[in-house]
């Protein structure tokens, strides 16, 4: 402290002022409508495009902004409105594709998606007397499958991963052989293509189950194999980041190592582990390949994990858009309405994750 | 004892069945004017039919299985269409599958990777859906394109790159034809339609074409696309795209003529498709008993009512199953499949052709030798 | 600059290993029971008897499984990469016809992967990472809930619609601007070659890779920014730090490791994406650096393992297994890579502290000590001081 206020005096810095030297608060917007509509005008000469003209006025805005503050302020305070401006700009023109895809999916699917369609499962009936065949929309088989893949997917992933994180960070002694292995073995596990995953499994319960082995349980190892790496890697980060004075407080008041990290630092870190919980699940709940690999495809309901193909909502859209019927758009909208159910399916489980990490947490934690 | 039940009844089925199709052959069917009637039985199968391969017959299967369960309330069909004739074959040999689609049928080597699922007699092929490959374009301004196996050939090696290039323009007098590149649109994925389409290249286009048929595309440079899927919304979305795809799978797409006959060409057709196959298939040398393995030879596709590139699709199954439960469902699906009312609802649900009467008298032979 | 800065702030893995060093071995040693050295009598409590053995458990068993996973790729792939492809009647034959051997198959397979998952990352990591920044330290709090939420979502849309929103959105929306990039710039070999006419080039696959890989590596990346410790980035503030130099200073130090960990899992994904590709690339298997054609797109593995399985005789299939086999030998060495940069990076800093014992001193004296003299390195740097900028650190 005192080093810094030597400086200042030296420096003969205008200690006293405030607001010397600093740009006005109505800078920041003034400099975005002075670039939007400058970049309007220059693109109407050369032919208006929406994004060309976003990106545009982005570009000015900090060009402009940089320089104003650098004669205006000086060198640091530019730099950071500089930073700030181009955070703020990346994650517009980010935000401009996710909320693209959210509103592709949601403004295709919303006109299949009744309640008929969540609570029938699909079906098609035949008319005898003129030969055709009449296709019913219903997506239940699909989100029954859903649920009892993924389901079984994590509950064998969740308490390996976590167990497996909670070795690595709180059991294995740093250098161990074991922690090493393990972590770098996870690191690899990343990298499993789906679709391999799904011939690993079906091969697997081809051994055991004879040659007719599509079952949703064996769907579900695949996932699995493609969720516990995810699981793993968040959780330990996660666990990593608990102070490690909180451990040390509560074994110095002689709590044991299991309460410790049953009591302190799960439900410290408990915000974190179930975002990352329930970003592994949404990245199998998801999947296609293994689905298609190692519980086949059917259109017919089957809630029996253990024997039979079983119907998955990605499966649904993939199959509604890869494979159409002669009724093209139908089985499109069949495939939007799946797409959508399945984001919605992710949301739903979202928030009761949320719900739960707030029950579970400590008071007063971000 | 069951068992018994169910097999006579089957027995009664196949019989019913060639009766059926015997019947169709002389009348001539028309499948939109005389709804033929169920006449057959099956209420009395019960049992999963797990099968899959050939997206072809994707939408011919989902109709079969509906209107099949309609009557066989007890049966469960399962068709994945997902795998893909070479899929459906893998799976169907390593016993997961109780008979495979597939759009060609099994060759010598697969036949002897069979023996180990269906014992000393074998696997049969039996062809149970007909549709055409049609060559779809998007070209604006333009609807009708004449084209001629030797362009096709020329278009799809790459060797005409432009939309008004002098063959072009030869065959299509009347067609304003842009001076825009041409993309080739072809399948990126393994696929029984490739296999079909380079085998008709090859086979009346041998001067310019020289590479193998095969199912994966030969030549690099084209805009190689995912599924029939792929390739209609490829072929949608550029402008001077052209692609080959399953007639029953093209949507609004405008489909060229092609030259059959010298001088004529004709569009795609249900009834010319199934002309063409007639003319042009003979049955494959086989020493299966039963096996309807077909050979086409495109070059015999000369009739002016013809519609020039006919694809076949086939159901294999071995001829003894290891399980005869199993084998009755089977015989009854695809006996189904192969009667005239199974193929008069292809026709109308999927758009295909339908195979030749005689035909389907012979398959209902072939199964009753399963069991 | 950053090395004292990152010596300063201790990092999470410093931290918590040093804890485990005094923590870890002492109710164990007293767990265990040998002599009298307890205080109260403690014994082997069952508890941590079950918690630890389900631990080791549980690493143990993704050993297992991993060594599963392994050993089936490697029995499945071995007849085909030893088989001579030039002979082998079922591998001389459809789409492996044109190789002689393994690996002439898997090499342009293996370049398209890692191009494809370059493109993505280079374009999605730094805005993943932006877009954390933005939720945890800029945007104001209840909007940031609600945007951490929505990027949570986009985690959950399956790859087979990213597939199709990038045939029906990304496609199209690419067209005009890789059209004007082959006529304008051309003459750089990305931009070179015959342009695409409909849209499915290896850029269009790549920009819908890095959208899909930004959720993985903003939701991680904003966890961890958020645990950043409040008390080092008010000292920070308190100090005089731009809001840019707070974060520089006390943010990213700390969250090092884990923005590594999430643009790995990022890229992991990245690696092993099957659907999106396969449906919006039109591939060839050759090695191009051309972004934006028709016929010249570097194939990916698991996009060709997905495209041609279908028509796979059973050599072929185990052909196409070796190739995954290859992109699991691939991800190792991606990995082992990054985490030796990392351990490297952090050795040079985290190495001084972890040689100072860890003092008996309450967290907050310790870490705003440091702070403070970091703070001051910067401004001696700088050469002067804006008091104004503490006026502004205040405001926000």
């Amino acid at each position: 402290m005192s080093l810094l206020t030597q400086r200042a005096a030296r420096d003969g810095a205008p200690a006293n002022s405030l607001t010397s030297g600093q740009l006005p608060r109505f800078a920041e917007v003034s400099i975005i409508g002075g670039s939007a509509v400058a970049s309007g005008l220059v693109l109407m000469l050369l032919g208006f495009n929406f994004v060309g003209w976003l990106v545009l006025t982005a570009i000015v805005y900090l060009v402009v902004l940089g320089v104003l503050s650098s004669i205006v302020e000086n060198r640091r305070k530019a730099t950071d409105r500089l930073v700030r401006g181009i955070v703020s700009v990346a994650f517009i023109l980010a935000i401009v594709p996710l909320v693209s895809t959210l509103y592709t999916v949601v403004s295709r699917g919303i006109s299949s998606l009744s309640w008929q369609f969540i609570t029938q499962s699909g079906g098609s009936s035949f008319n005898a007397d003129t030969l055709e065949v009449t296709n019913t929309p219903g997506a239940l088989q699909a989100i029954v499958g859903t649920l009892i893949i993924t389901g079984i997917a994590a509950l064998i992933s969740i308490p390996i991963g976590l167990f497996t994180s909670i070795y690595l960070v709180e059991y294995s002694l740093p250098g161990s052989w074991l922690a090493r292995t393990v972590t770098m073995l996870v690191d690899v596990m990343t990298g499993i293509p789906s679709i391999v995953a799904g011939l690993f499994a079906f091969s697997l319960f081809s051994i055991i189950m004879g040659p007719k082995a599509f079952s949703g349980f064996s769907a579900a190892v695949a996932l699995s194999v493609l969720m516990i790496p995810t699981v793993v890697r968040s959780c330990e980060e996660m666990l990593r980041l608990v102070p490690g004075d909180l451990r040390e407080a509560s074994l110095a008041l002689g709590v044991s190592k299991f309460s410790t990290i049953a009591r302190i630092v799960l439900p410290t870190a408990i915000a974190g582990i179930v975002t990352g919980i329930m970003l592994s699940i949404a990245r199998v709940i998801g999947e296609t390949a293994p689905i298609f690999m190692a519980a086949s495809f059917t259109d017919n309901f089957n809630a029996n994990p253990f024997d039979g193909p079983m119907q998955t909502l990605p499966v649904m859209a993939y199959t509604g858009f890869a494979f159409p019927g002669t009724d093209i758009d139908a089985s499109h909208n069949a495939a939007w309405g799946a797409a959508l159910l399945l984001v919605l399916l992710v949301v739903i489980l979202n928030l009761i994750a949320r719900i739960v990490a707030r029950v579970f947490a400590p008071k007063g934690s971000r | 004892m069951k068992f018994k039940n169910v097999a006579a009844t089957t027995g009664l089925v196949v019989a019913a069945a060639i009766a059926l199709a015997g019947c169709s052959s002389t009348a001539t069917p028309a499948a939109s004017s005389t709804p033929t009637t169920a006449a057959v039985d099956y209420s009395a199968l019960s049992g999963t039919i797990t099968a899959g391969g050939s997206s072809a017959q994707a939408n011919a299967q989902a109709a079969w299985s509906t209107a099949f369960t309609a009557q066989a309330k007890n049966v469960v069909v399962n068709y994945d269409k997902s795998q893909g004739s070479g899929g459906g074959v893998t799976n169907w040999t390593a016993g997961s599958y109780d008979f495979a689609g597939s759009d060609s049928p099994l060759k010598a080597e697969q036949q002897t990777a069979a023996a180990t699922l269906c014992g000393p007699t074998g696997a049969i092929n039996l062809p149970i859906y007909l549709d055409g490959v049609a060559i779809i374009f998007n070209l604006p301004g333009v609807t009708n394109l004449n084209l001629t196996a030797d362009t096709l050939a020329k278009i799809f090696s790459l060797k005409i790159t432009t939309w008004n290039d002098p063959a072009i323009v030869a065959e299509n007098p009347t067609a304003t034809l842009p001076t825009t590149a041409i993309t080739t649109v072809t399948r990126s994925d393994g696929s029984g339609t490739t296999a079909t389409f380079t085998n008709y290249l090859s086979q009346t286009a041998p001067s310019v074409w020289t590479s193998a048929p095969g199912s994966a595309w030969p030549i690099a440079g084209t805009s190689a696309q995912k599924g029939t899927a792929g390739i209609v919304s490829a072929v949608t979305a550029g402008v001077g795209t052209i692609g080959y795809a399953d007639h029953s799978a093209i949507a609004k797409l405008s489909s060229a003529s092609i030259e059959t006959a010298k001088g004529t060409y004709s569009p795609f057709s249900v009834d010319g498709t199934s002309a063409a196959f007639a003319a042009a298939a003979s049955k494959a040398t086989s020493t299966v008993a039963g096996d309807l393995a077909q050979k086409v030879d495109f070059t015999k596709i000369t009739g002016a009512d013809m519609y020039a590139i006919p694809l076949v699709s086939y159901g294999i199954l071995c001829t003894t199953f290891k399980t005869p439960a199993q084998a009755t469902l089977a015989k009854g699906y695809l006996g189904f499949i192969a009667s005239a009312t199974g193929q008069s609802v292809a026709a109308k649900n999927a758009g295909s052709a339908q195979i030749p009467a005689s035909l389907l008298a012979e398959i209902q032979t072939s199964l009753a030798l399963v069991k | 600059m950053s090395d004292d800065m990152t010596s300063a702030t201790p990092s999470p893995r410093t931290t918590s290993r040093d804890s485990l060093k005094n923590s870890g071995s002492a109710p164990q040693g007293g767990g265990a029971g040998n002599g009298g050295a307890s205080l109260r009598g403690s014994r082997v409590r069952p508890g941590d008897l079950i918690f630890h053995s389900l631990s080791t458990g549980s690493a143990i068993f993704i050993m297992v499984i991993l060594a599963g996973v392994a050993l089936f790729l490697i029995i499945q792939g071995i007849p085909a990469i030893v088989a001579d492809w030039s002979t082998d009647p079922s591998l001389h034959e459809g789409f492996t016809l044109a190789y002689n051997n393994f690996w002439q198959y898997v090499g342009p397979l293996l370049y398209g992967t890692l191009f494809s998952s370059a493109i993505a990352l280079v374009i999605g990591a730094p805005i993943g990472i932006g877009i954390a920044l933005f939720i945890s330290h800029y945007a104001p709090r209840r909007v940031a809930g609600f945007l951490g939420y929505i990027v949570d979502l986009l985690a959950a849309v399956p790859s087979v619609v990213f597939g199709l929103w990038g045939i029906i959105v990304i496609r199209p929306f690419l067209l005009p601007f890789s059209e004007w990039l082959n006529t304008n710039l051309g003459w750089i070999p990305l931009f070179g070659g015959q342009v695409s006419t409909t849209g499915s080039t290896i850029l269009a696959g790549s920009v819908v890779l890095s959208v899909m890989i930004l959720p993985i590596i903003t939701s991680i990346s904003r966890e961890i920014f958020l645990q950043t410790p409040r008390l080092h980035e008010e000292a920070a503030l308190a100090l005089g730090a731009t809001r840019w130099e707070m974060i520089r200073l006390a943010v990213f130090p700390y969250a090092k490791s884990g923005i590594v960990s999430a643009t790995l899992l990022g890229l992991g994904r990245a690696l092993g994406e099957t659907m999106a590709i396969a449906m919006i690339i039109s591939p060839a298997i050759l090695v191009s650096i051309r972004l934006i054609t028709e016929g010249e797109n570097s194939q990916t593995i698991a996009a060709n393992i997905a495209l041609n399985f279908p028509i796979a005789s059973t050599l072929q299939r185990q052909a196409l297994i070796g190739t995954g086999l290859m992109l699991f030998v691939i991800s190792l060495a991606v990995n082992i890579i990054a985490r030796y940069i990392v351990t490297r990076g952090s050795a040079g800093g985290g190495g001084k502290k972890r040689k100072r014992p860890t003092l008996p001193i309450t967290p907050m004296s310790d870490t705003s000590a440091t702070t403070t003299l970091d703070i001051v390195t910067e401004e001696q740097k700088l050469g002067r001081i804006a008091v104004n900028s503490r006026a502004e650190g205040a405001s926000v």
